[in-house]
């Protein structure tokens, strides 16, 4: 099967193509995709079809992107959200 | 033209009748491959180890699939979020956000199949990461090849978490324990009904098979009441509880897991529904809400009909019925069908529907879901999950400052105020309200909880440039 690489804060994740960002996160080991806004509490995948907007993540810079909902692609680069994401890591791109 | 939004099976069904009859078609789809979450499947699914675990029905889903492809009637829009539908005198206009980009479609004539999601109940941990729906976690097997986790509890109540707990056991997990809250005992009043649809019958004792060639206790009259977290802060344990008919907890036990996977049936999406006022009722039985429909799939408002889940919470088969029915009686209004072939496509679909109303009636009825729940929250516990709000704000919002709906509640706490709009926790904060003040919710208020004007979060910039949004 077709393999393709994504960077989930600065280390490598390899996806097949077609699955979600949190799919092939989750199938590395991550559950924690964010931390909340109000009491900093750790969340991860829960409705898994784009509902419940609980595994936001940032993407190449964009935050509160839905990891279930976002497909893989080569070499984006996917950061646990902290908060509301408004202040992206720096150097995300 | 005919539009059709959401392509799961019911939408799938109704683009086919009402192609194969010689109507063009708009098929609407959010997802990038059509199928809904049914038949959710990745590109290429061939070189898998484990297509048995997944293999459920899904050779109808492709040849559906396969069919709309070659039907020159039947355009396909994927990726393609209809954000808000507005009604005006002659026609209805769609908003979309098609992969990022802005769009408006002008409609006279409109199927709704935009389908549901599984229905969750706050409980203490529910917001550890660990802990998912159902659907999500078959959604992970079947779209993604991946498995939620190693050791997995499957909890909650209803038909669905057999074929759930099956598929996951079948792709390599270790399935800890499947606990539904109700007992068989409750099927024994409806056994004819089972018995006069054979094939739901089979399926069912196929998934018992499974589960038995796994060895996966199986616990009823049974519930997770609270879910643990680790050092890590992911999910550790689930406290098991055997459970009364009214769902209060008894006899308590720790159980090690790393995922869980918990529903509570399931709810139906109808916030564009919503958005063009149409005549919606709710179920006596679990207050669930439903696009009322006629013999025909017509809703209240002239040229749209509504077929699968959105009509009432009723399984695959039945959104494939009703989706037929929609497409046909919406391609006899453009004269593609002659009165004599209409009648003599919706006999037999008419009395399909009618025993398949009929099993997914039993079906509520056998799985309901008792207000006991309530005692497992604590006053920590988190209810709102956007807004992070917990029941003891709540109940504050109740007895402190004199809240007696859900609406109210939700102005005071920001319950449902987040980027779900409440589709998470809205139902069950009607409930909390309800038995929190004392005072019933109302028909209006479990109808208002899907109304969101705007159906999904939005870029700005998107707003500023949508024409006409009444």
């Amino acid at each position: 099967m077709k393999k393709l690489t994504f960077f989930f804060d600065g280390i490598e994740v390899s996806a097949i193509p077609g699955q979600s960002i949190g799919a092939a996160l989750l199938e590395s080991g991550t559950k924690v995709l964010r931390s909340t806004r109000i009491e900093n509490k750790p969340r991860g995948m829960f409705c898994g079809i784009g509902v419940c907007f609980d595994c936001l993540v940032v993407i190449n810079g964009v935050p509160n992107q839905r990891a279930c909902l976002t497909e893989v692609a080569e070499a984006i680069q996917v950061i646990n959200q902290q908060g509301s994401g408004a202040y992206p890591i720096e150097g995300a791109s | 033209m005919i539009t059709i939004i959401g392509g799961g099976p019911a939408g799938l069904a109704a683009a086919l009748a009402a192609g194969e009859s010689g109507s063009k078609v708009l098929l609407i789809d959010s997802a990038p491959r059509l199928g809904g979450q049914y038949w959710r499947h990745l590109p290429e699914n061939g070189a898998w180890g484990k297509q048995e675990a997944i293999r459920h029905d899904f050779e109808k889903g492709n040849q559906l699939r396969q069919r709309v492809a070659q039907s020159v009637n039947i355009e396909v829009l994927s990726n393609a979020h209809v954000w808000r539908a507005s009604p005006h005198d002659e026609h209805i206009t769609l908003h979309l956000l098609v992969g990022g980009v802005g769009r408006t479609i002008d409609v006279k004539n409109l199927i709704l199949s935009t389908g549901a999601y599984d229905r969750s109940l706050p409980f203490p941990g529910w917001d550890i990461p660990g802990v998912m729906t159902p659907g999500g976690a078959q959604g992970l097997l079947k779209g993604n090849y991946v498995l939620p986790g190693k050791r997995i509890v499957v909890a909650g109540t209803g038909p669905f978490l057999l074929p759930v707990a099956a598929g996951l056991a079948e792709a390599g997990a270790e399935i800890v324990a499947l606990l539904d809250a109700n007992r068989l005992t409750r099927w024994i009043p409806k056994f004819h009904i089972v018995l006069a649809n054979r094939a739901k019958l089979r399926e069912g004792l196929g998934y018992f098979q499974t589960l038995a060639k796994y060895k996966i206790r199986q616990q009823r009259g049974s519930a997770v009441i609270q879910a643990n977290a680790g050092s890590d802060g992911t999910l550790e344990s689930v406290t098991i509880a055997t459970i009364g008919r009214n769902f209060r907890a008894k006899a308590q036990e720790i159980i090690k897991c790393d995922s869980l996977a918990v529903g509570w049936g399931f709810t139906a999406d109808l916030s564009l529904a919503s958005n063009l006022n149409l005549k919606q009722d709710v179920l006596e039985e679990d207050k669930s809400v439903f696009v009322t429909v006629d013999e025909m799939q017509r809703t209240s408002m002239q040229n749209v009909f509504a077929a699968g889940e959105i009509t009432g919470i009723g399984g695959h088969q039945l959104s494939l019925t009703e989706g037929k029915i929609a497409g046909f009686a919406a391609a006899a209004q453009f004269g593609h069908l002659t009165d004599v072939e209409l009648k003599g496509k919706l006999e037999p679909l008419l009395a399909q529907r009618k025993k398949e109303r009929k099993f997914a009636s039993a079906l509520i009825s056998s799985y309901p879901v008792k207000p006991g729940w309530q005692e497992w929250l604590a006053p920590d516990t988190c209810i709102c999950r956007c807004e992070e709000v917990t029941m003891e704000q709540i109940q504050d919002s109740i007895t402190e400052l004199g809240a007696t709906d859900a609406r109210t509640v939700k102005l005071f706490t920001r319950t449902g105020m987040g980027m779900c709009q409440g589709r998470i926790c809205g139902r069950a904060v009607i409930d909390i309200v309800g038995r929190e003040s004392g005072i019933n919710p109302t028909i209006q208020d479990y109808i208002s909880a899907s109304s969101r004007p705007i159906v999904t979060p939005l870029p700005l910039g998107i707003l500023e440039h949508a024409p006409h949004i009444e």
